[in-house]
């Protein structure tokens, strides 16, 4: 049975469409796999970016650690689905959370030096919390296949080192 | 922290000198003393040393780590999944360490 979420809001800026929390809670697991994979690859589209635009070393450092980590996630997530003999499911919050990157890539490449910078650690800041909060309560309470289950809450313990490392930047950018 | 970094880049090729990571094998003789990285924590997080002693890093995270000196003498390098990586203790090395990758992973060597 689905757990019944209130109270939960959705950041308009980082997941495109009217997404609430008992609708994610509501995908299958292979549905939840996609959408994790896509938060992944979405992030590691935003560090490129923070690669290429950004000349902090500090900002370097942290899109690094995003694309060496969430691709662990992603390779871990491959080799569990073959395991199980499945695939993952496309389905209308990978597409939301798609189209509400495709706004902030959109949004961040017209920015430059100290602006981008604060710009892409507050996103990486909300966009770990609300994806944290959607994997931590909507999406493992939900998830049948213990193995799955398990891959999401390693993925998870990543996720909020990630949020919390944002937060160090954040800060660090504001002094 | 741009200081800090390019700090680390100057002084990246100082652990060779004072902290080179080994080959397990070439350890064998010594005493050893084991950490394992999980949960984005060092376990244990303090360990009492001797000069001459090997200390092994074994990350068990899915997420790649590293145990780097606070002032970037001696570095394990990148610890993917389910591997260890050893470095020798050498007198007046660093005792203070962390995560490279995940700052917020502190670790301390006690040196006797």
């Amino acid at each position: 049975m689905k757990s019944l979420l209130t109270g939960f809001a959705l950041a308009a800026a980082l997941i495109a469409g009217p997404a609430k929390a008992q609708d994610v809670a509501d995908l299958n697991d292979l549905e939840f796999a996609h959408a994790a994979y896509t938060a992944d690859v979405i992030d590691i589209r935003y560090a490129h970016l923070a690669l290429a635009i950004s000349s902090n070393p500090d900002i370097h450092e942290f899109a690094n650690t995003m694309i060496r980590d969430h691709t662990a996630v992603n390779e871990a997530a491959f080799a569990l689905l073959e395991k199980l003999g499945a695939d993952a499911q496309d389905n209308w919050f990978s597409q939301a959370l798609n189209e509400g990157a495709e706004k902030v890539i959109d949004d961040f490449s017209q920015l430059r030096g100290n602006a981008f910078d604060k710009a892409y650690a507050a996103n990486e800041l909300a966009y770990h919390q609300t994806v944290n909060d959607l994997v931590e309560n909507a999406m493992i309470p939900n998830i049948d296949n213990d193995e799955v289950r398990a891959l999401f809450e390693q993925g998870l313990e990543i996720f909020k080192a990630h949020e919390m490392h944002a937060e160090m930047m954040v800060k660090a950018l504001e002094e | 922290m741009t200081h800090r970094v390019l700090r680390r880049d100057v002084l990246a090729g100082m652990a060779a000198i004072f902290a080179l990571p080994v080959p397990p094998s070439r350890a064998s003789s010594s005493t050893v003393h084991e950490v394992t990285i999980t949960s984005f924590r060092f376990e244990p997080e303090t360990i009492t040393v001797h000069a001459g002693d090997v200390i092994r890093w074994i990350n068990k995270d899915l997420a790649p780590h590293t145990a780097t000196a606070e002032d970037f003498g001696w570095d394990t390098e990148e610890i993917p999944t389910d591997q260890a990586v050893e470095i020798k203790v050498k007198p007046g090395m660093d005792t203070d360490y962390f995560c490279a990758f995940h700052p917020h992973m502190k670790g301390h060597i006690m040196l006797e």
